[in-house]
C-alpha cells in the first residue's frame, strides 16, 4: 500500500517540526550572537580613547637631579633626570644585597628596560609611581639617609612604609613584592622628549 | 501676530538659497565619473593630502582608519598623506593651519570636510570644484559659478587652467582636462568616504549578514508551514499540546 | 509539572499568563500579511531600546559636545555606525510598520465596538511615538536637529495665554542649547519611553480582553466548538508564533540590507542637514519635517491663515480618535463594504500624498495639490457617519473566509 495513514503522516510531521524548531534555534542563537559582539565591543575603548591614551613629556626642562610627576592614563609617572651619583647608589645597593629581584627578572619592566637601570636611557628613569603593595604614592626621598641612616636615596611609601631605590626596585623588608611598574615609552635625547605609549601588559601594578 | 512673522521669516529664509540655487537654472550639474574602491579612494587620498589638506581638515578620520578601511600601509600613509606637523598616527587628520590666521588670510576658517559630502553630495562638490572663474574684483581673485563670492582661491589652477568669466580659457592647465577631472572626481571619492567611513565594512559584512538571516527565514518558513498543516488537514485547529508530546 | 514550577506558579502566575496570551489565546485563523506588523512593531521597540542603551554610553548631551559625540560614535567607536544606524533606520521602519498597522484596523473595521478602547490606546501610542521620534531628533545637534528644535517649540508659543511660558519651559533658556538637550535625553529614554511601554501593555491587554478581530470583520466567538473553543480560531501559540517568526525573518532581512547598504536610504530616513553641526547663524537651505510628520505638516502649510492650519492640523491628529464612532454602519470589514474601502483608499493616498509634498519646498506650484490632499484627507472624516449609514454593503459570511 502506498497510502500513507493519518498516524504515520503525524509522526512523520512531528520529526520534521523537531527538526526544524531545532534548526531554526540555532540559526537564531546564532544571529543573536551575532548581534550581541558588536553591542559588547562597542563598549570598548573608542579610536578617540585610544589616540588620547599616550603622553609626550616634554624633558627639556627636567635638570640633573630633578623629577617631575605626569599624570598618563589617570596615572602618575615620575620621570627622574638622574645624576652619575645616583646611578652609582643603584650599584650599591646590589652589592648590599638589599633588593628582593636587583637583576628585574619578575616582568615589571618591558624586555628593553630589564637592566639595573631600569630604563631605556641610563641617566632618565621614566615609570608609574605607584606602590606595588597598595596603590598608594610613594614619596621620592632622593637625599642620602632621610629615611634611615642606610638610605641610598629612592622611595618610601607613606602607606605602609614600603621602600624602593632610585630604580624603584623594592628592598627587602618592605610590604610590596615587586619592583614598581615600568610602562612602554620612547625617549629621544636628541628632541628632548619622551612619549609613554602603554601600559606594559606583563606589569603588575599593584 | 509677530511669532507668526517670526516662523515666516525662518520658513522664507531657509527657502532662499533653495531660491538662489533654483534661479542659478544655469548651473550645469556635473556627475564625477569614477568608481567608488577602495583604489580610487587612497588616489584621492594622496591627491587630497597633496592640495587640500593645507588648509582644510577632515577631523572626523583618523590616520590609521586609512590602513584599516583602505588597506594603505602604516609607511604609506606616514610619508604619502601625514604632513610633516607633528601629527599622530592614531590622531585627526587636521590641517597644520591655525583657524584664527585662516580666518585673518581669507576671510573665514577653511570648513573641516569630514560630512561634506553627505551634506552637499558629491554632483555639488564636483561641480563646485570644477566651477571656479577668474574675477579681479574678488579678493583672492577667484569666483564660482556654483558657490558666488567664495572665499577659496582656485588652487588647482596651475593644473587645471584659469578660465575667464564667460568660460574663455585664460591659462590652460598643466593637465589635459580628462586627467584634471580624473583628479577631481578621486578627492570626491576620498571625501565621499570621509563623509561615509563605514562604507567598506558595510560591503564586506553585508552579504553574510543578509544570507544567515536568509536561511533563518527559510528555516522559519519550513517550520510554520509543518505546523500549519494542522489546519490544512482537519479544517480547524487540533490542540497544539497533545499534537506536540 | 516540577516541583519548583508548582512553588513559583503559587507565587507568580507564569502558566497562567502564557496560557491566557499565548497558549489558549484564540486568534482567528485568516490573519493576512497585514497582520505581521503588530508583533514586528514589539520587535523594533525591543531594538530601540537596545541600540538606544549603547548610543547613550557614548552620547554627551551639551550644545557643545553632541554633534561631535555622534559623530565619534559614526567614526571612533567599535561598531558604533551600526548601532546608529540601526537606531535611526529603526524609527523610519517603526512609522512604516505604524501607518501599515493603523490602517488594516481602518480596513477591516478593527477600531469598531468593543474595540474602541484598543484603537484609542494605540492611537496614543502613536502621538507618543511622533513626541519621542522629535525628542530624539534633536538629539544629534546637526543643523536639521538644531531648527527642528527651534521651530517645533515656536509652535508651542502660539498656545493661548500660557504659549511664551511653555516654550521657555521646553528649551529650558532663551534658545535651544545644552538645558534643551539634556531635557529631551531625559524626555527620551524615560518618561516618553516609559509611557509607550505602559501603553503598549494596556494596548495588547485591552485587546486579549476582547479578543483579535479578523479581515471578515466578523466576531470568531460567535461559533464555537463543543470544547467551547471558537471554531474559527486557532492558539496564538505555536501558530501564530512560528508565522510572526517567519515575518520577522523577513523584516529583519529588510532591516539589515537598509542599514548596509542604504542607512541614509537617500536623504530619507537620515536627511542631509544633520550632517551638519549645529549653528544657530546658519538655516537650512530647505527645513522639511521627516517623512512620517510632513502629512501634518502639509496640512499647516496648505491653509494660508495662521489660525486655521493650526487648527487644522491639530483637527487632523485628532480626528482619529472618533472614528469608533464616526462609522455608523453594522458592517464592519471595507471586504463587504466597497464604498467604504474606496473611501478608506482615497484617504490613504491622500496622506501620502500630503507626506510627499510636505518634503517639497514649499512652492506655489504645490499650493493646489497640497489642499485637494487636505480637502480629500479630512473629507474622508466629515462624510464618513453620512455615507456609513447609506451606503450599500454586501452580504457579510457567518464564518471567516480564506
Amino acid at each position: 500500500m502506498t497510502t500513507v495513514t493519518d498516524a504515520e503522516h503525524d509522526h512523520k510531521n512531528i520529526t520534521r517540526r523537531r527538526f526544524l524548531t531545532a534548526a531554526t534555534s540555532a540559526v537564531g542563537v546564532v544571529v543573536g550572537g551575532m548581534a550581541v559582539v558588536p553591542l559588547i565591543e562597542s563598549m570598548e575603548p573608542t579610536a578617540a580613547a585610544l589616540a588620547a591614551s599616550s603622553t609626550t613629556v616634554d624633558l627639556s626642562p627636567i635638570e640633573p637631579g630633578m623629577q617631575v610627576t605626569v599624570p598618563w592614563q589617570k596615572k602618575p609617572v615620575i620621570i627622574i633626570n638622574r645624576t652619575p651619583e645616583m646611578l652609582a647608589s643603584l650599584k650599591e645597593t646590589m652589592d648590599k644585597g638589599i633588593l628582593k629581584d636587583p637583576l628585574c627578572k619578575v616582568p615589571q619592566q618591558p624586555p628593553y628596560c630589564t637592566n639595573m637601570y631600569r630604563s631605556r636611557i641610563p641617566e632618565w628613569y621614566v615609570g608609574i609611581r605607584i606602590c606595588n603593595h597598595l596603590c598608594c604614592i610613594p614619596h621620592y626621598r632622593p637625599k642620602k639617609g632621610s629615611v634611615a641612616p642606610w638610605w641610598l636615596g629612592g622611595f618610601h611609601c607613606p602607606c605602609h612604609g614600603s621602600m624602593y631605590d632610585l630604580s624603584c626596585r623594592v628592598i627587602q623588608g618592605s610590604p610590596a613584592p615587586h619592583n614598581m611598574a615600568v610602562p612602554e615609552y620612547e625617549i629621544s635625547t636628541e628632541k628632548m622628549s619622551t612619549t609613554i605609549t602603554h601600559m606594559y601588559p606583563k606589569a603588575h601594578l599593584c | 501676530m509677530s511669532k507668526y512673522r517670526y516662523l515666516c521669516f525662518l520658513f522664507v529664509s531657509m527657502l532662499v538659497p533653495t531660491l538662489a540655487f533654483g534661479a542659478g537654472e544655469t548651473v550645469h550639474w556635473m556627475t564625477p565619473h569614477y568608481t567608488f574602491n577602495r583604489t580610487t579612494v587612497i588616489a584621492g587620498a594622496r591627491y587630497f593630502a597633496a592640495h587640500c589638506m593645507a588648509c582644510h581638515s577632515v577631523s572626523s578620520l583618523r590616520y590609521e582608519y586609512l590602513t584599516a578601511d583602505l588597506g594603505m600601509s602604516k609607511s604609506e600613509v606616514m610619508k604619502d598623506i601625514m604632513l610633516p606637523s607633528g601629527a599622530a598616527f592614531k590622531g585627526t587628520i587636521d590641517s597644520p593651519m591655525p583657524s584664527d590666521m585662516a580666518a585673518k588670510w581669507l576671510g573665514k576658517p577653511p570648513p573641516d570636510l569630514s560630512h561634506m559630502d553627505r551634506y552637499l553630495g558629491s554632483k555639488f562638490i564636483y561641480t563646485y570644484l570644477l566651477s571656479f572663474y577668474w574675477d579681479p574684483a574678488r579678493p583672492s581673485g577667484w569666483n564660482n559659478y556654483v558657490f558666488p563670492m567664495v572665499a577659496m582661491p582656485n588652487i588647482l589652477a596651475p593644473w587645471g587652467g584659469t578660465v575667464g568669466p564667460k568660460g574663455q580659457v585664460i591659462y590652460p592647465g598643466k593637465l589635459s582636462p580628462a586627467e584634471y577631472h580624473k583628479n577631481v572626481a578621486d578627492v570626491v571619492a576620498f571625501l565621499r568616504y570621509a563623509s561615509d567611513p563605514s562604507y567598506f565594512k558595510r560591503m564586506a559584512l553585508g552579504p553574510y549578514v543578509i544570507g544567515i538571516l536568509l536561511l533563518f527565514t527559510i528555516l522559519a518558513y519550513l517550520l510554520k508551514t509543518a505546523y500549519w498543516l494542522d489546519l490544512k488537514k482537519k479544517g480547524r485547529h487540533v490542540d497544539s499540546r497533545v499534537k506536540r508530546s | 509539572m516540577s516541583r519548583f514550577s508548582v512553588w513559583v506558579n503559587q507565587r507568580l502566575p507564569l502558566d497562567e499568563t502564557v496560557k491566557e496570551h499565548l497558549t489558549e489565546y484564540f486568534a482567528p485563523k485568516n490573519f493576512n500579511i497585514l497582520y505581521y506588523a503588530g508583533s514586528l512593531l514589539l520587535l523594533m521597540i525591543v531594538m530601540q531600546l537596545i541600540s538606544g542603551f549603547f548610543l547613550m554610553a557614548h552620547y554627551d548631551p551639551t550644545s557643545q559636545g553632541a554633534f561631535a559625540s555622534v559623530q565619534g560614535i559614526m567614526y571612533d567607536t567599535n561598531w558604533g555606525w551600526l548601532i546608529r544606524y540601526m537606531h535611526v533606520d529603526g524609527v523610519s521602519l517603526i512609522f512604516i510598520l505604524l501607518y501599515a498597522h493603523m490602517f488594516r484596523g481602518l480596513l477591516y473595521g478593527s477600531h469598531r465596538t468593543p474595540r474602541e478602547l484598543v484603537w484609542i490606546i494605540g492611537y496614543v501610542i502613536y502621538l507618543l511615538m511622533m513626541a519621542e521620534a522629535f525628542v530624539g531628533y534633536v538629539l544629534p545637534f546637526g543643523n536639521l536637529s538644531y531648527w527642528a528644535g527651534e521651530v517645533i517649540t515656536s509652535i508651542i508659543h502660539a498656545v493661548p495665554i500660557v504659549g511664551p511660558s511653555l516654550t521657555t519651559l521646553a528649551r529650558g533658556g532663551p534658545g535651544v542649547g545644552t538645558a534643551t538637550l539634556q531635557r529631551f535625553l531625559a524626555l527620551h529614554v524615560v518618561l516618553f519611553f516609559l509611557i509607550i511601554l505602559a501603553a503598549i501593555v494596556m494596548h495588547i491587554v485591552a485587546l486579549h480582553k476582547v479578543g483579535s478581530n479578523n479581515p471578515d470583520g466578523i466576531e470568531i466567538k460567535k461559533h464555537k466548538g463543543a470544547d467551547g473553543k471558537p471554531l474559527d480560531g486557532i492558539p496564538f501559540h505555536p501558530y501564530y508564533t512560528v508565522k510572526d517568526l517567519f515575518g520577522v525573518g523577513v523584516f529583519l532581512t529588510i532591516f539589515v540590507t537598509i542599514i548596509f547598504y542604504a542607512p541614509t536610504m537617500h536623504g530619507i530616513f537620515m536627511e542631509r542637514t544633520t550632517f551638519l553641526a549645529a549653528n544657530p547663524m546658519v538655516s537650512l537651505p530647505d527645513v522639511t519635517p521627516p517623512w512620517y510628520l510632513s502629512p501634518y505638516y502639509a496640512m499647516l502649510r496648505a491653509v494660508p491663515n495662521k489660525y486655521y492650519g493650526i487648527t487644522i492640523m491639530i483637527t487632523s491628529v485628532l480626528l482619529p480618535f472618533l472614528l469608533p464612532w464616526l462609522d455608523r454602519n453594522p458592517v464592519r470589514s471595507s471586504r463587504y463594504r466597497p464604498v467604504y474601502k474606496t473611501m478608506l483608499i482615497v484617504a490613504g493616498i491622500s496622506f501620502i500624498t500630503l507626506a510627499w509634498v510636505g518634503e517639497q519646498p514649499p512652492l506655489p506650484k504645490f499650493f493646489l495639490i497640497e489642499r485637494v490632499a487636505t480637502a480629500l484627507y479630512l473629507g474622508f472624516y466629515i462624510l464618513l457617519p453620512i455615507i456609513s449609514t447609506i451606503e450599500p454593503t454586501r452580504p457579510v459570511p457567518e464564518r471567516v473566509t480564506g
